[in-house]
């Protein structure tokens, strides 16, 4: 569904991505992991469009898409819950979830879409009214989550989902997530959160100073040494 | 009672327009990033382009609301399609390009007002426009002034609409909270850009001709407004469009109270005011 080849992409003279190649196939979990600063972030942003590569190509369901802006690429159907979620902190619930729904398609069928992600997250109609940045941190996310979810898209991304969350809620987030997917949805996840993200994923890439330097099934990343030792701590 | 009523009453005019004029500004500041020193001559064109068409053509004032006011908006949608649309491609850091903005925006103060001159010539010009006393039980108020101060508040109730009831509006303002955020919605942040720059000439223009029905006018006045929006702009919170509307009040209000007093203190009293907002109250009034 997605595939990502030999990109390599700058902040001005920097190099940050290496030959990156990546796929994701329909239906799957696929969790990208490394280290704080491996440029997990700067892969989904080129994927989105959000920062340009100076090379390689992402395609997506058959076309391609390198360097297209971000507006083009949620139009075919990725949404991106960007790192600490990015809401519009003055705007209510309900409309930075109308936001979510922005493009022309979803737009019409807003109602409908913010129905069912009411029954996903009830807590988001009882405060619809409210400021989003008024919200604790766990209901930012759970709105970030909400807002990915009324473009309906295919391919959803998500980056640091779990990050400075309580653990018991790390581990409903990551529910939700095979919940969404069970639902259709194929996803490719960024954590920090290595073993969590592993339990849940079917395939992992490992990404280390810029490059993939492994990838396979969960299993497998697992039982790796080199995963055991560098991310896992065993 | 009387005159608390009157400074009320000056205060909503001079408020409706100041909310108009900032709003603009805030528009152009808020979103597009460019604090437009240029703003006030868009005022200054919209003034003048009124009176043109009142007195040679015989157009009501209020009838050029719809015709100044879109005229004004393509003018705005050129200068940021050719200007600085150019400019932010060459200058991709965002804070090189704030900078340079205003430095742009300095140039085409000066060209406008230079072509201006030689256009409309220095000479201070005006027309009457509903001179006349209206009674309201025991109070009288001066027509024209009634009609401006009415039609500011509907033109800011209004766009205020547009801002949180449509799905452009919700962009617009989604768009000044967090552009690469918004892009992500899908909103084409190029477009919303320039959009955001019309419409803030938009609102210089409805500016310029409501100004037109009460004031003198002389190709310099331009300065002065934008001065005020950015006042404005300040003590509502730099680039909160909401703080721009409420904020234009409050110092429209000020400036009947102050003007109740001593007529001659108010330009005083706005710098003063604007100093201390910087010492005290930097983030405004709904800043962030
Ligand atoms: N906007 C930027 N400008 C310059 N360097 C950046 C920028 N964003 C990230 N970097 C650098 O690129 C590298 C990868 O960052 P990032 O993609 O955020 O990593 P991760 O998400 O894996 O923590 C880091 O060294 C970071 O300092
Ligand atoms: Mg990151």
């Amino acid at each position: 569904m997605l595939e990502v080849k030999n990109l390599n992409v700058f902040y001005g003279n920097v190099q940050v991505l290496w030959d990156v190649c990546l796929r994701v196939e329909e239906g799957e979990i696929v969790a990208l992991v490394g280290a704080n600063g491996a440029g997990k972030t700067t892969l989904l942003n080129a994927i989105t469009g959000l920062v340009k590569p100076a090379s390689g190509s992402v395609t997506f369901m058959g076309q391609d898409i390198t360097g297209l802006p971000p507006n083009a690429v949620v139009e075919l159907g990725i949404s991106y819950f960007p790192e600490g979620g990015r809401l519009f902190p003055d705007m209510s619930i309900l409309e930075n979830l109308e936001m979510g729904a922005f493009i022309k398609s979803s737009w019409k069928k807003r109602k409908e879409r913010l129905e069912k992600v009411y029954q996903i997250f009830p807590l988001l109609k009882e405060r619809r009214k409210q400021m989003a940045k008024t919200l604790s941190g766990g209901e930012r996310q759970m709105l970030a989550m909400g807002r990915v979810l009324m473009s309906d898209p295919k391919l959803g991304l998500f980056d640091e989902l779990s990050y400075g969350m309580a653990p018991k809620l790390v581990k409903e987030s990551f529910k939700m997530l095979q919940k969404l997917r069970d639902n259709g949805l194929t996803i490719l996840l960024n954590e920090q959160n290595v073993k969590q993200s592993l339990e849940i994923a079917d395939r992992a890439y490992v990404l280390e100073n810029g490059r993939i330097v492994s990838g396979g099934s969960c299993e497998e990343l697992l039982h790796s040494d080199h995963v055991r030792k560098a991310y896992l701590g065993l | 009672m009387i005159s608390f009523i009157n400074i009320l009453v000056n205060g909503l005019l001079m408020g409706g327009i100041y909310a108009i004029t900032a709003v603009g500004l805030s528009m152009q500041y808020g979103v597009a990033r460019i604090l437009n020193i240029a703003h006030g001559e868009f005022i200054m064109v919209a003034a003048f382009l009124t009176w043109m068409l009142h007195t040679t053509l015989g157009i009501n004032p209020i009838l050029c609301l719809a015709i100044v006011g879109p005229i004004l908006f393509v003018l705005g949608y050129l200068v940021r399609h050719y200007l600085f649309k150019t400019l932010k491609e060459k200058t991709p850091s965002p804070a090189a390009f704030e900078g340079n903005s205003m430095l742009m925006a300095f140039g085409l103060l000066f060209v406008i007002q230079s072509l201006a001159t030689y256009i409309w010539g220095k000479n201070i010009v005006g027309y009457d426009f509903m001179r006349y006393s209206v009674y309201l039980g025991e109070i009288r108020f001066a027509a024209n002034r009634l009609v401006i101060m009415i039609t500011a508040v509907i033109i800011c109730f209004l766009f205020y609409l547009f801002l949180t009831k449509t799905r452009t509006g919700k962009a617009i303002r989604a768009s000044s909270q967090d552009p690469d955020a918004a892009a992500l919605m899908g909103v084409d942040i190029n477009r919303m850009l320039t959009l955001c720059f019309a419409l803030g000439a938009l609102m210089a223009g409805f500016a310029g001709v409501l100004l037109s029905m009460e004031y003198k006018l002389d190709t310099f006045m331009g300065m002065g407004h934008t001065i005020i929006a950015i006042i404005v702009m300040v003590l509502g919170g730099l680039g909160s469009i909401p703080g721009s509307l409420v904020g234009g009040f409050i110092l429209g209000i000020f400036y009947g109270i102050v003007s109740g007093i001593e007529p001659g203190l108010t330009e005083a009293a706005y710098y003063l005011l604007f100093m201390l907002l910087l010492l005290f109250k930097p983030s405004g009034l709904f800043g962030r």
